[in-house]
């Protein structure tokens, strides 16, 4: 549970997410997905309840859970006085890893997301897309056991983010654990195993998706509107 | 502990500082030559100091101090509230380093800056009035001093501050004041007892003085005492500056 002063942010939320899974977890604004993975990755503090991130508990044992994550926000936030590069050096360095040792990742990172030509630019220089690829090569660089990526296409295109699935896709292969939040339905259908919709702070669905798409007999925008817009938030 | 995180965020404290070269290095050396010029070499030959020393060698270490006062606390408030104010401070958040490690690292880098001001104006001092200080262990063992108590002061602004105006409060109405009164330009010897019974509630005076000592071997109150003042006032805005980090304040929701 997570409460900002009298207002309830998060409440009663049980979720369980299997290691290698893809995992789509879904509600209209403020119903208090970001909150959960502020919980998560330790920038909101619980007010009651536990999170445990491969086994570790995130509050005592916050330092090894931490190394296992990498978060890719909604919002750009990028150290605005380091070059491209230096954004997934330095971050790694925060990670306990040395530059020595990163650099060469960092160069394979950049190149993967096509920005191997930006390296010492300012990240001002970038587009849009291009500063949502940074975001994603930032949150792989300390080589996350769980991806936590909130709204990764909100606002690309559709080139970006087709190319996006597909990398993302490709990561879940490789065993990467991937938690997403996203408004675009369609993207949560075609990409993830198992599904969690939340509102008002409150669980109303946890399941693999083509289960719960099968017994509603329904598509997801369908089941998500029906689950989210009206009635008690009760889990289904 | 995670070293490299915290030595991560102290040189990226030194990067920053070198970005922005001209508002945080050249100010502070243009300022200090002007001081020498206009206080030392134009009025100095007219103003006594004390111990038979010239003026323009007792305002060279006042002159450090001032710019060591200034770029520390600058170089902290501004640091963190900029990090918190552009959320990248999130990079550190989620990262496996602790509270102490992200402030320790705030702090390393912004004593790295103002020990580098400080030889710098040493220099200049060393070129214009042909002075070096006397004991380097001193000279050294103040800056970092008082570079913590003024860097520890830049984290608790940087994290209470809501707007860049907020971290200029304590500057204009605090610390420049206090430097200029505090010893830096005036002999405390030729103070008026009136005024300098205030003297003793100003933690500048006690940080200028104690550094004197170093460049001239001779200081107006015990070196014991001052630097006492100085390490005990670090000390608690060091425990301040933590506590707040550690209940993550306006840093974790």
């Amino acid at each position: 549970m997570k409460r900002y002063g009298e207002f309830t942010a998060v409440d009663d939320v049980s979720l369980r997410v299997r290691a290698g899974d893809f995992f789509g977890f879904l509600g209209p604004n403020g119903a208090g997905k970001t909150t959960t993975i502020n919980a998560v990755v330790g920038l909101a503090r619980l007010n009651a309840g536990s999170i445990r991130v491969f086994g570790y508990d995130n509050v005592t044992q916050w330092r090894e859970a931490r190394r296992f994550i990498g978060l890719a926000p909604q919002e750009y936030n990028f150290d605005r006085y380091l070059s491209i590069r230096d954004i997934l050096i330095y971050q790694a360095g925060y990670f306990g890893i040395r530059a020595r040792e990163v650099r060469e990742r960092a160069d394979m990172l950049l190149e993967r997301f096509g920005l191997a030509s930006k390296a010492k630019l300012d990240y001002l220089k970038l587009s849009g897309g291009q500063k949502r690829r940074l975001t994603l090569a930032r949150a792989l660089i300390n080589m996350p056991k769980l991806l936590i990526l909130d709204e990764p296409t909100a606002g690309v295109d559709v080139e970006l983010r087709l190319e996006l699935w597909e990398l993302l896709q490709q990561l879940n292969r490789e065993g990467m654990t991937i938690f997403l939040t996203t408004h675009y339905l369609e993207e949560a259908e075609m990409l993830c195993r198992d599904v969690g919709i939340i509102r008002a702070g409150k669980l109303v669905a946890q399941e693999p998706m083509h289960e719960l798409l099968e017994r509603k007999g329904k598509g997801l925008q369908e089941v998500f509107l029906e689950l989210t817009r009206s009635g008690p938030a009760e889990l289904v | 502990m995670n070293y490299v995180g915290m030595f991560t965020l102290m040189k990226r404290e030194m990067v920053r500082s070198l970005k922005i070269i001209n508002q945080v290095i050249w100010p502070p050396m243009i300022t200090t030559a002007l001081y020498v010029f206009v206080f030392g070499v134009a009025l100095g030959s007219r103003v006594k100091a004390p111990h038979g020393m010239s003026y323009s060698v007792f305002l060279i270490p006042g002159l450090i101090m001032l710019q060591v006062i200034d770029s520390s606390y600058g170089e902290c408030s501004s640091s963190v509230f900029q990090a918190r104010f552009m959320n990248w401070i999130q990079e550190m958040l989620v990262a496996p380093m602790s509270a102490y490690e992200i402030v320790f690292g705030y702090i390393s880098g912004s004593i790295v800056r103002a020990l580098l001001i400080a030889c710098l104006i040493m220099g200049l001092g060393f070129a214009l009035v042909h002075t070096l200080p006397r004991d380097w262990l001193l000279y050294f063992g103040v800056i970092i001093d008082v570079g913590l108590l003024f860097s520890a002061l830049g984290v608790i602004f940087g994290l209470m501050a809501e707007k860049f105006d907020h971290l200029a409060v304590l500057t204009t109405f605090a610390i420049t004041p206090l430097v200029f009164v505090g010893s830096a330009f005036t002999p405390a010897q030729f103070l008026p007892p009136s005024i300098l019974r205030f003297e003793y509630f100003n933690p500048m005076f006690y940080a200028i003085d104690a550094f004197r000592y170093s460049y001239t071997s001779a200081s107006y109150l015990p070196l014991w005492l001052s630097l006492s003042v100085i390490t005990g006032l670090a000390a608690l805005c060091l425990g301040i500056a933590l506590s707040m980090a550690v209940v993550g304040y306006k840093l974790r929701a």
